[in-house]
């Protein structure tokens, strides 16, 4: 990653322009032309730097108002592989595994999912716990969002750090 | 919904495809509304009405944070007494290290992200906002990240009748 590409991350964190050739827009900024722009972007991503290139929506605004953050404690319900098998559902976007607090806090496997009434939430939740034998869970619904942002941002935590 | 002729059912095929990869040519939105059967001055108009009332934020780049330094990370939970939770979250928010903070509803109130070059980058963090806020360690779960399993955020929107039907009461 050279220095252009971290001007060129920078100026793609805030999003692409609604005309017709975005890049070409982007890149009078950058001194590169579209097909450029396009290729850094294109390497980037293959070197792993960029996960993925797409619309940031708020879903609540859009209708879908319940999420849940489920807590898994997959001991004695016999998988190992719990994590792999949760995160094959199509409705959980996150499935990460960390370290418990032991004595007070068991749980090792968490998801989030989002729906457009707590109930469809449950309903799902309640179908994963089925398929993985996983019946150690807790449900943990957002009452109130205080901070939602990228959690890396060239301009603000350190990304761009080459 | 404060504008209750939108979304309509093209606009939930916008907002779904837009969740997917975006087309690395130079006419993106023309690619896409081809694949939606639209012209691409339909889609550049409903995406920027789509922007104006909130519901895209804005279409850029997921950094992966490992290849930019961010190599730890976890998550923290507080028990904070009800009075206290605008206060204290307001302290945690506060933190460009801070990526996610939201309330939920259980005896740990607030739920919260914490990314740092590493682990003592994220102590300190977390040292410094108990120190601010007085939480004492017993009320506090911190749940380092050991594996990141899968990272997919897509909403699947569907259309109005449809999405009726799996409605309960809230």
């Amino acid at each position: 990653m050279d220095q252009i590409d971290v001007h060129l991350l920078q100026e793609l964190e805030h999003g692409l322009l609604l005309v017709p050739a975005p890049f070409e827009e982007m890149g009078k900024r950058l001194g590169l032309n579209d097909d450029e722009v396009v290729e850094r972007i294109r390497l980037l991503k293959e070197a792993g730097i960029i996960r993925k290139f797409r619309a940031r929506i708020d879903q609540r605004k859009a209708g879908i108002t319940a999420n849940a953050l489920v807590a898994w404690n997959p001991a004695g319900s016999g998988g190992n592989n719990l994590g792999e098998l949760i995160a094959a559902f199509p409705s959980v976007t996150h499935c990460y595994e960390r370290m418990p607090v032991p004595g007070r806090w068991e749980y090792t496997h968490y998801t989030v999912h989002h729906g457009y009434s707590k109930d469809q939430v449950l309903d799902e939740v309640r179908a994963v716990a089925e398929q993985t034998g996983c019946r150690d869970y807790t449900v943990l619904f957002s009452t109130r969002e205080f901070k939602r942002v990228p959690n890396v941002r060239m301009r603000e935590n350190g990304g761009g750090t080459p | 919904m404060t504008t209750p002729s939108l979304p309509d059912q093209t606009d939930l095929a916008i907002l779904n495809v837009l969740q997917d990869d975006l087309p690395l040519v130079s006419r993106p939105w023309e690619a896409i509304a081809e694949r939606l059967g639209i012209s691409e001055t339909d889609i550049i108009s409903r995406m920027k009405t789509l922007k104006d009332i909130g519901i895209i934020r804005g279409i850029s780049p997921v950094l992966e944070s490992r290849h930019l330094g961010l190599h730890a990370a976890t998550l923290v939970a507080l028990h904070v007494p009800e009075e206290r939770v605008d206060e204290v979250a307001a302290v945690i928010s506060s933190y460009q290290e801070v990526s996610h903070n939201f309330k939920r509803d259980h005896y740990y109130t607030l739920w919260f992200t914490i990314a740092a070059q590493n682990g003592e980058g994220i102590r300190n963090v977390l040292d410094e906002i108990l120190e601010r806020t007085g939480i004492p360690e017993s009320d506090v779960l911190d749940l380092p990240t050991i594996k990141k399993i899968k990272i997919d955020v897509r909403f699947s929107f569907l259309p109005a009748q449809i999405r009726e039907n799996t409605d309960g009461p809230d």
